[in-house]
């Protein structure tokens, strides 16, 4: 099928500025040519004399001069004969004529350079340029909120490029206050609009896909179908507050959606059946370096009380129900923080929050979340209390009033999408984490804490093909390569590489952490956790046959690793 | 009527006839060929050049290009004319006024194309 066209976007919109110019200041330029021309015109003929008192005048060529140094106030005072006094009359004129025309055309270029509409037609024009001059892959941001100034902080940090497109100007100039390490190209406008998302390089080259987190469900919605009908093959990742605006993005094969809101529940759940897996979890889509977060104790089972607008509230209810809990439900009106039903009596009351083991609080507004949990708290000392925390910054706020787990689904929504932008692999690992049971969570975190220390590891994957390994082309049967030798250090291969193998994917079906007795075999792809240092040494150990060949049987050349750097063709017999 | 066109119009044929009225006349007599006339057609040439700038259309652009021509040869014409009056010892001479006239020549070859292209937008405009 041939791609269907982008819109044209052509120099009529990136080259704007200049012709915006040349307009604004046509007035201007022929005032002040015009006054130029009758000033030296006049001088010329102006009746003059020289030393000797015979009459001369000026001439064309001595007026151009003389008032090409007297217009730009240069004054050199460099005269062939003195002016007689309709000579100097006229220059009097001509001075003061001049200084209006330049007056006028300097105010013109000055007011055109404050104006609005000029300044965002060169930052576009700027905009357009750095974006066509993208070299590396880069991801379309669209939106420029909590969550995606997360995202891109983190991706930056792993030196992924990235454009941004927001329809707020604070937002907008607020990329260039973030100061990232690379050039973060930022577009002031409307994403709905396909010829925007063309100037923002949807259909560049090097795009490697779109991250729709914007505020309202619409623009997301629609930017996902733009994509998904110009870009099929680009991934695209999609936030969305509701579940109807989320199966209509996935009817457009959009990539994954993200709906922060769903995710609270399936936290939650995730968290009542294993708090090791739960904290695997947040660890493994944090940004590399990220310390091992808190574990969280068992959550109570109960019954628990739940407070949320009218879905959510029954959506998070039945999350709860299915993970076994007796569940009752207070429904707080939309919007209104003083509601006369949503006064705190009424909800403790109505929820008989005094004999609850947990109080959930998940409004869409952090005000009402705070003094629900205060009511709570003072109804119920002992309940554990969560809450949904819509603002990051209110996050001390609810710290202080006492809630034991808070979820900010800016924070959600960035982890998400960075795990699947990092490692798509990674979410095919995820999702069964939760299934494994809450030893086996806990063992794992053990392991990658004693393997790759406190902080979060590096995910990459290697596929033992051709092309990721083919130092080990001849071994791959199935039979003759077992994992741990794989992971013998290449340097001393009496020890293993300080990496964790957390899934093995064969034929579509995945082994979560294989043993390391496993054979490998071709085509086998591996999800691994580790250090970057210890990463380049098992890509030597798979692409160079002599590593490979001391890795794997342990074959010394006789004179030392040094020496068979210096004589290659000693280390090709060893390789053969 | 408007008032822009009309502006428009009358600059890019004044220009024109400027140019043709200093051109006309024996290439080598200076006695033929006034100077206040030549400068009266660099700044004819020069605004109509300025009320150019901005026109995106592709007529526009050729407007503005073959304006710009126009000026620059005629530009040069004033700095050699200026060169051998002031600059040379003597009178102007019959092969130094041919030069200068020459020059403005081409300048009029340019604005006679300005003056063509005013001609065929302005048919293109009633025909629609």
């Amino acid at each position: 099928m041939a791609r269907p066209p982008l819109p044209e976007i052509g120099p009529h919109l990136s080259s704007a500025g200049v012709f915006l110019v040349l307009r604004r200041m046509r007035v201007p330029l022929v005032v002040l040519i015009v006054i130029f021309a009758v000033s030296v015109l006049g001088l010329s003929l102006m009746p003059g004399q020289d030393a000797e008192g015979h009459p001369a005048r000026m001439g064309l060529f001595d007026s151009f001069y003389f008032m090409s140094y007297t217009a730009t106030t240069i004054g050199f005072g460099e005269l062939p004969n003195d002016f007689t006094a309709a000579q100097r009359m006229w220059v009097t004129l001509a001075i003061f004529l001049s200084v209006i025309g330049w007056a006028y055309a300097i105010g013109s270029l000055l007011s055109l350079m404050r104006d609005r509409g000029f300044r965002q037609a060169l930052a576009r024009r700027g905009f357009t340029r750095t974006v066509r001059r993208m070299r590396e892959p880069f991801l379309l941001l669209v939106g420029y909120g909590n969550a995606s100034k997360m995202l891109a902080r983190s991706l930056d940090d792993m030196g992924r490029r990235f454009v941004v497109i927001d329809n707020k100007e604070t937002r907008v100039s607020g990329v260039e206050i973030d100061s990232y390490r690379a050039d973060a190209p930022a577009l002031l406008g409307d994403a709905r609009d396909t010829g925007l998302m063309t100037l923002a390089g949807l259909g560049h080259r090097t795009c490697a896909g779109v991250v729709a987190l914007a505020g309202d469900d619409e623009t997301n919605l629609d930017v996902a179908m733009t994509t998904s009908l110009l870009r099929p093959e680009l991934p695209v990742i999609a936030r969305s507050n509701s579940r109807d605006v989320a199966e209509r993005m996935r009817a457009f094969h959009v990539w994954e959606v993200v709906n922060p809101l769903d995710r609270f529940g399936d936290h939650l759940r995730i968290l009542l059946r294993s708090p090791a897996a739960y904290q695997l979890m947040i660890w493994l889509t944090s940004a590399p370096g990220t310390e091992l977060p808190e574990r969280f104790t068992r959550l109570p089972h109960g019954r628990w009380v739940v407070c949320g607008h009218d879905q959510y509230g029954e959506e998070l209810s039945s999350d709860l129900r299915a993970e076994g809990l007796e569940v009752t439900v207070v429904h707080v009106s939309g919007g209104t923080v003083l509601a006369g039903e949503g006064d705190s009596a009424h909800v403790v009351e109505s929820g008989h929050i005094d004999d609850a083991v947990a109080f959930v609080a998940a409004t869409e507004s952090d005000t009402t979340n705070l003094w629900l949990v205060e009511a709570a708290k003072r109804a119920n000392p002992d309940a554990f209390v969560v809450a949904l925390q819509n603002r990051r910054s209110n996050a001390p706020l609810f710290t202080a009033v006492g809630v034991d787990f808070g979820m900010v689904p800016a924070e959600v929504i960035a982890h998400e999408v960075l795990a699947r932008l990092a490692n798509p692999d990674l979410m095919r690992f995820l999702p069964a984490v939760p299934h494994q049971g809450d030893k086996w969570a806990a063992e794992l975190v053990d392991r990658l804490v004693e393997t790759c220390g406190n902080s979060a590891p590096d995910l990459w994957r290697v596929t033992l093909d051709d092309e990721g390994a083919p130092a080990l082309t001849d071994r791959l049967d199935g039979e003759s390569l077992y994992l741990a030798d794989l992971l013998r250090d290449p340097g001393d291969r009496d020890h293993s590489l300080h990496i964790v193998v957390l899934a093995l994917f064969r034929d579509g079906e995945r082994t979560m952490a294989p043993h390391s007795e496993t054979n490998l075999r071709a085509g086998d792809t591996l999800l691994l956790a580790g250090r970057l240092r210890d990463r380049a040494a098992l890509t030597t150990t798979m692409t160079e046959t002599p590593t490979a060949s001391y890795v794997l049987d342990g074959r010394r050349v006789p004179t030392g690793w040094v020496w068979r750097r210096f004589t290659k063709v000693d280390s090709a017999g060893a390789a053969h | 009527m408007n008032l822009e066109k009309v502006v428009f119009g009358f600059f890019v044929v004044l220009a024109a006839t400027l140019n043709f009225g200093f051109f006309i006349g024996d290439l080598g007599d200076p006695e033929l060929h006034n100077v206040y006339e030549l400068f009266a057609a660099v700044v004819v040439n020069l605004i109509a050049t300025v009320l150019k700038f901005g026109d995106r259309t592709q007529l526009g652009a050729v407007h503005l290009s073959t304006s710009l021509v126009a000026s620059l040869q005629l530009i040069a014409a004033a700095v050699v004319w200026t060169y051998f009056a002031h600059a040379v010892e003597g009178p102007i001479t019959a092969e130094q006024t041919a030069t200068v006239v020459s020059l403005s020549a081409g300048a009029l070859f340019a604005n006679v194309v300005s003056v063509v292209l005013l001609v065929v937008e302005t048919v293109s405009f009633q025909r629609r």
